[in-house]
Formats: C-alpha cells, structure tokens, sequence
C-alpha cells in the first residue's frame, strides 16, 4: 500500500515520508545524512521513535547496504537534562582529566558499505583531499573557472568533520588584517549564498559580544577593536550595562566590558556544504563521498598521483583540506605539518522562541553560546586539561564545565534542558593561523589547512583567493601563510581564539 | 476502570481548572478531562497529544510552573500545578498556522524556499525565527543542584525482566538503576506479578541519562550520568549492561501523529481509559505483539478490534480509522501495537555496534551479552534476546 507523501515519520520536526524521499533523490540516503537533510531526530525524543521507521523506508526503498543499516550516532543525553543538573556536578567530574582514546570514526578501519561501486576517474587535474567547507568552496570556484577537471574526495558522509560540527559562528572580529578582511568578504557571500547557490544557510546577524573579565583581554579587544574599526567593522569596547541591554539576563558583574560588532553573526553549517557540493557538481566538479585517500605519490618531488580504496587517479595538483586531519594526509607525501589536533565539545539545548540576539563568548574561559534560527542554545567551551589527538566523542566533564560557566554567566538558563552533544576537532598550529599555498619540497601539493576552528566561516573567501591564485594570479597571502613561516619563524599571531 | 477513593487534587491548563487523582501524572489528569491536543507540531502546528506515554516520543511536552516542554506522560500532577500548552500563538485548540500544513500540500521544503529573492528569502526567515522554538525561556532562575559520584563494580541499566535477571546472577557487586518506581519493566503492563526485590542494591527513579567513556580519576573506564531527585548521580563503573528495553513506536500511516492515537503499551500503563472502542493496530499478518496488547487491553475494559496498519485515522481526536481495504471503521482511539523498538542509545553512543533488524536496532551481543565495547554487555529487548536468558547470560558474565 503505497504512503501517503504527507505521512508523518519524525513527529518532533514535522518529516514526512515525502521529505525522506526527497532527501534521498538528492543523494542524502545514508542514515547520517538523511537526519541533517530532513531534520529528523533532532527534535526533542532525538530519533527514539522515528529513526526506525525512517529506516523502514529506506529498507523498503533499497537505498543502502545491509551493512549499512545502522542507527545514526546516538548523542548524550538519553533525555533532556537542565542545565543547573549538570552544573551541580561535583569536582570528581570537572577537576583532574585522564586522557581517553575517542570514538573511532564511523567509517572504522575496514571497507566503507556505503562507497559508490563506480570507479574513480583515472585522472584529474586538481584532486582536493577532504570534503569540508574549505575543500568543497573550493572545487566551487575551481570550477566556475575552466580549471580543468576537479576531484574532491571526502572519506566520509558530507558534514561528517568540523564543517558539519561546529556552532555556526560567523564574525570579523578579528586581530589580523587578513582574517578581518577573508572573514567579512565571506560574510557578504554568505548573505547571498541561497542566490547563488541555491539553498538556505539562515545567515542571521545577531552580533557578536566577546565579554572582557580583565584588564589584560580589554587590551586586547581595545586593540581589536581600533583595528577592525580601520578595516570599516561597525566594532565598540562597550561597558557592561549597555551588554546587559543587547542581552538581558546576563550578569554584569562577571565582565568589565565588551568588543561588539552588531553585524556578525550565526548560520546553519550543514546547507553550506551541500550549497556548494551540489555548486561544483552542477560546474562540473566531482565529489566522492565514502572515499579514503591511501597514498600519495610524490616521487621524485612532485605529485603524480593518490592512491585510494577506489582506485588510483593520476594528477599534477592535489590540495590538502582535511582540517584536523591534514597532518595525517600530508605524511603519505613525506611532508610534516605542524598543526595538532584537539577535540571541542559543543552541545545543543531544547528549541526555545527567540530571545538571545548575538553569539555571546567569554574570552578568558572560551564560553560561547548563541541561539539558531531553530532556537535552540548551541554552545561549547575549550578545556585547558585537553590532550591533543582526533578524538570525536562527548564527555560528562564538558558539559558539567559549560553549564556551570553558563549558568553562572547567565543564570535564568538554569532549567533549559540540553538535548545532544557531540564533538568535533580544531586544527590548531603554532600561530593559531592557517597553512596555505605550496608545499616546500613538493611540486603541486598544495596546503589549505590550519583554521584553528573558524576556517567554516572563513571558507568562501579563501576559497575564491585560492581559486584565483592557482589560476595564476598573484596573491601574497599564499606567501605569508606558507609552511615555511614556521621554519623561519615568522608566525603571525591570531590572539581571538574562542571554544 | 478509573482508580476511585483517590484523592483529588487540582491543576489548571491555559488558566482552567483541572481535577486529577493522587498519582496521576499531568498527561493522564488532562486525559481525563478529555483535553486530547497538548501542543502543536513545529513545523505544520498540527495538533499533537500524547503518542507513547512513557517519555519517549515528544508529542506531549507542556509548560509546567513556568518551566518550558515538560514531559506531561512523566511529571506528576501536583496540587495548584499550573500547566500551559505550548506552540499555539494564536491558541492551541484553533491554531491558525495550522495553515501552514495547507499551503504546503508537498510539504515545507525549508532548504529551498524563496532562495531565488534576497528579500523574500530574509522575510521568510524573520518569520521562520518567530515561529521556531516550543517554549518561552524559563521564568524563573533555577540555581544549580548539587550532584553526587559514587562508584560501583557492575552497573545494570534498567530493572525489568532482562535487568532482573542480570541482578539475580550478579549479586550484591551490581548496583541496578530503574527511572520507574518499582522494578519490572514492560511485564507489568501485561499483568505480571510484581518480581521480588532483587539482593543487590537498586535505585529507583533513577533515569541514566548518559553513559561515557570515564576520563576521571574515579576508577573504572564507564562513567554514567543518572538523573535523580531533581539533581545528577555520577557513577563511575567497571562494567555495564545495558537492559533498556525498547521505545513504542508509531506505524505509518496518513494521521499517525493525530490526538488519538496512543502506543498501545501506554495505553496500558495509563490508570484510565481513553475511551471504550479501541482499533488495536499492528503488522498486516497479525504479531504477536498486537495480539497481546489487544488482549491485555481488553482485560483493561477496552473493546478492541484488531486491524492492520491502516490508511488513514480521521477526526481531532480520532474517531475512525479507513483500513487498508478502504472500510471505514468506527472507534474511540487507536492503539499502535508494534514491537517496540531497541532502546539502544546508550550503548550505541560509546560505540557499540547496533544493527538494523526490521523493528529497530539491536545492540549486537555475543552469546554471553558483550557488545563490541569491552566493558559494556546488552539483555533483553534492547539486544533483541529473550529478556530472562540473556540477562542471566550477561549477569554472570559481567561479574567481576
């Protein structure tokens, strides 16, 4: 008996069978995707009563293997749990850390189940290594330009790294001259990006507050602020009665003032990946999901080829975008990078009507916390005891820390209930800003790495410089950021680290 | 079958009073007094009520002394409790945005609206924000609650026949965790006697909210958050089985997510009827599942017709159903009675593998209960095993 189209599936978001199939023409079908394309299981039961039958249809629809036929990556809590429960937990959770081994990957060590079974084209001109905002901008704008034919190979499903797990911060507060600029050319796109690329990011600008508890990080958002002033950012050092009117509940005492610019703000990451996959494609761009790079060939100085579990593609140019993984990635081509992994956790609440207008960040302790568009609090906060390493999985110590930084900070969010955490990874470097350009020592690799956590709202604008400058045109930001900066120390010091 | 000698207390709902029983908890007190719609959906505000009864869907959820999308089906009713329906901004019994279903007869393709209009596309967004989000921010400001770490050697989630069983092997080292307030589990809805208390220590109400890998000094490599009395238990642990049950789950059909269609274990867990005509509806060749609660209902009271899964349910509540064959039959409400599904969340969200079935998925377990994660073994339904074999099994293997 064939459904109705209308027939609900997940009852907390409103998916219907109809949304299910479309997400699955789309090339959404996998069980990770098909939650993000349609929302469902991202409401308050979290998937406990439509996660099978979305599975159902998608047995019933043959769209996956058998062995791909397992439950989306079922997040902490198991319930909603208030804010003020967590914060109450005592220093046995919070105080010291011992270091654990993450999650492996979903993808594990074997096959992928869900690999295309098409061979990969047996020669591209530019293979892009990692299927993150940064890889996939990028075969965008490669491929609007006639560069030839572009392959991006992403090992997993798309979103699947930090592009598909962070909080959706965008801003141009900065404290160099290159971010401000990258990070406001990339803010005009994205107000245009559902023009250009056909789906909604909900770029909504509530500003940015970075809160100043001292007198050492007033310097600094002073100097911050002068500076994004020259570069024409709406920026203010304002005191904390006027935060406390931009965000009512806060309490004023914790912070002696703020940096704020009215004119960043938050989107949703999950579209702007699949804006610009679905972007390239139609340019002409290939992008392989569940795809894993083995090897890369660099005989003799230069790229000739990358091996992977699908084959080996022949290429003159390959560009590393793995984020945190990037330092992996490099090594099969002989090369070191000298950017470290770290795991932040995040955490979403319950979906409340509005009431928070901007991102709100503590710069001494990296609290942060906004609203989405879907009114939930998204939040997260660094962790100084945090060992390097890809870890991905969620901790009881994370969100004991956040809440009681929150709620401290904001006490009237005590009973706001947390619905799902998960983790995603920085890819930190010794300046805290990114490795771009060539590779010294090997021909045709080149680097898009090392955003330390905010290269998701970067992305548009580096990836058109990036474009243009493989194109041939002369851009001295590919210089500045080489890799070899850190053999000749000179490091470029980005100081407005959050989460 | 409604409880008598209770005594009564009073909630009200959107300003009007409501009597409930001593006992009740606010989803069975407005049932009583036949309020049906509790919210509407995010997305349609189609009018939702209660589905599962047990706090594991989210169709119910309520503001409750000012505090947003509280379970109804899981908090008590209290004396002078003020609850208020959430979601219906021009009023939740004729919501106005219910238009929304109307307009969009292919259903609201959020990805793709207006893309082609910077404007259009920026209104439509105000708009979406205004309309997003169930609750208000809470009114009043709840301080922290002081939680509390103990530790233990074996920790046995869920006290039902599984989780029983497990205890009954693994003696007084296991610490067993129930979110009810007596042990027993799904059995108890079909008439099983209460089980004796086990010989191991046990708390009760006691709902573990999360399960880690432990990265304290608190020995034992499981850390498991568990919600009690208003405030967090941390228990550090060196083993655990997970003996979780499963969730009910709605059928698909057109209507499903109408008032009026209940699980037809919660149903059976309420401590009143919802009507006396009851399609009792499950897998088209007749499980056993159905044909258990249909029996179990109708000890209940209930009248019962079985059905398979149907067309489509009419009405706000439901008073009839069309069936697959196009017959058009009558009821009260409708009771969905498929195999619940594998609460497999928490072992899931450590790693352990789970794998689809046909009804959900099962955490995988060897003959002796281990998951693929060294410290952690699955019984019963949320394994897909026997309840009482497989917690023994995994009770005597998870012994230290």
């Amino acid at each position: 008996m064939p459904l109705d189209r209308k027939t609900i599936i997940c009852a907390c978001e409103d998916v219907t069978v109809h949304e299910i199939d479309a997400s699955i023409a789309r090339g959404y079908g996998d069980i990770e995707s098909l939650k993000r394309y349609t929302g469902l299981g991202t409401g308050p039961c979290q998937g406990k009563s439509c996660e099978a039958g979305a599975m159902r249809i998608c047995a019933e629809r043959n769209v996956v293997p058998k062995e791909a036929q397992v439950p989306f990556r079922a997040r902490p809590p198991q319930l909603p749990t208030p804010l003020a429960e967590y914060a109450g937990l005592p220093p046995e959770i919070t105080g010291e850390r011992v270091a654990q081994p993450g999650l492996r990957p979903t993808w594990g060590a074997g096959p992928q189940p869900l690999q295309p079974r098409e061979p990969l084209p047996a020669r591209a001109d530019i293979v892009i290594i990692g299927g993150g905002i940064m890889g996939l901008a990028l075969a965008w704008n490669l491929a609007g330009r006639g560069a030839g034919k572009v392959l991006v190979l992403e090992r997993g499903y798309l979103c699947e790294g930090a592009s598909g797990r962070n909080g959706g911060g965008v801003r141009a507060q900065w404290t160099t001259p290159d971010l401000i600029e990258l990070a406001r050319e990339s803010i005009d796109f994205m107000g245009r990006f559902a023009q250009e690329l056909g789906i909604n990011i909900w770029l909504r600008k509530g500003g940015y507050l970075f809160l100043a508890h001292d007198d050492e990080t007033l310097r600094r958002i002073e100097y911050g602020a002068e500076l994004q002033k020259k570069h024409g950012l709406a920026t203010r050092v304002i005191d904390p009665g006027e935060a406390g009117e931009i965000v009512p509940g806060l309490d004023v005492s914790k912070f002696i003032a703020a940096s704020w610019n009215p004119d960043d703000g938050v989107v949703f990451p999950w579209p702007f990946l699949w804006g610009y996959a679905e972007g390239a494609r139609k340019r002409g761009a290939s992008v392989e999901t569940f795809t894993r790079v083995t090897g890369i060939d660099a005989a003799g100085g230069r790229i000739r080829s990358i091996q992977t579990d699908r084959g080996t593609v022949a290429a003159d140019r390959v560009v590393i975008a793995c984020g945190a993984w990037s330092p992996t990635v490099a090594r099969m081509a002989g090369v070191t990078l000298p950017n470290v992994p770290y795991r932040h956790e995040i955490v979403s609440s319950e979906p409340l009507k509005p009431f928070l207008g901007p991102l709100v960040s503590m710069l001494g302790t990296g609290l942060y916390f906004s609203q989405s568009l879907r009114g939930e609090i998204v939040g997260g906060m660094g962790d100084p005891a945090e060992e390097p390493g890809l870890n991905q999985s969620s901790s009881l110590r994370f969100l004991a820390r956040y809440s009681r930084a929150l709620t401290e900070l904001m006490p009237r969010l005590g009973s706001i209930k947390m619905l799902r955490q998960w983790a995603g990874c920085y890819d930190f470097t010794p300046d805290r800003s990114p490795v771009l350009g060539k590779t010294p020592g090997v021909a045709g690799l080149l680097q898009m790495s090392g955003f330390v956590g905010h290269g998701f709202m970067m992305a548009p604008a580096v990836a058109r410089r990036m474009a243009e400058w493989m194109g041939g045109a002369k851009d001295e930001m590919f210089d500045r950021y080489n890799l070899r900066r850190f053999a000749e120390g000179r490091l470029i010091q980005e100081t407005f680290i959050i989460g | 079958m409604d409880r008598e000698n209770q005594a009564t207390l009073r909630i009200s709902l959107d300003g009007e009073a409501i009597d409930a029983q001593q006992g009740d908890t606010i989803a069975a007190a407005l049932l009583r007094a036949c309020v049906t719609t509790f919210t509407r959906s995010v997305k349609y505000h189609r009018p939702r009520g209660p589905f599962c009864l047990a706090g594991t869907c989210g169709q119910c959820l309520m503001r409750v002394d000012g505090v947003p999308s509280v379970l109804a089906c899981r908090a008590r009713a209290e004396e002078g409790m003020i609850c208020e329906r959430q979601n219906g901004p021009l009023g939740v019994d004729a919501d106005l945005f219910r238009a929304a279903d109307f307009l969009f007869p292919e259903g609201l393709d959020h990805h793709h609206l207006l893309t082609g209009s910077r404007l259009l596309g920026r209104a439509a967004q105000e708009v979406a924000r205004r309309l997003a989000g169930l609750g208000q921010l809470p009114a009043r400001v709840r301080e922290s609650a002081a939680g509390e770490v103990r530790m233990a050697r074996l920790v046995i989630i869920g006290a039902g026949t599984a989780g029983l069983a497990a205890a009954f092997e693994a003696g007084s080292q296991a610490l067993l965790v129930e979110r009810e307030s007596r042990p027993g589990g799904a059995a108890l809805l079909f008439g099983a006697q209460p089980p004796p208390a086990p010989a191991c220590e046990m708390l009760l109400e006691s709902e573990c909210v999360g399960l880690y890998t432990n990265d304290t000094k608190l020995p034992g490599p499981a850390l498991l958050a568990v919600r009690r009395a208003g405030h967090l238990l941390a228990i550090a642990a060196e083993r655990v089985i997970v003996a979780t049950g499963g969730a009910s789950q709605p059928a698909q059909f057109a209507g499903v997510d109408r008032p009026g269609v209940y699980a037809a274990r919660g149903l059976l867990g309420l401590p009143l009827r919802v009507g006396t005509r009851l399609a009792v509806v499950g897998d088209p060749d007749g499980s056993i599942e159905q044909h258990q609660c249909a029996a179990a209902l109708s000890r209940k009271g209930y009248e019962v017709f079985l059905c398979g899964i149907p067309r489509r349910a009419l009405g706000n509540p439901v008073r009839a159903i069309d069936t697959a064959d196009g017959e058009r039959l009558r009821c009260d409400a409708v009771a969905v009675a498929l195999p619940p599904a594998p609460l497999h969340e928490l072992g899931s969200s450590v790693g352990a593998r789970a794998r689809w079935d046909g009804a959900g998925f099962p955490l995988e377990t060897d003959a002796e209960g281990r998951t693929s994660v060294a410290w952690l073994f699955a019984a019963g339904r949320a394994a897909a095993k026997p309840a009482a074999e497989s917690g023994a099994a995994a009770g005597r293997a998870a012994c230290l």
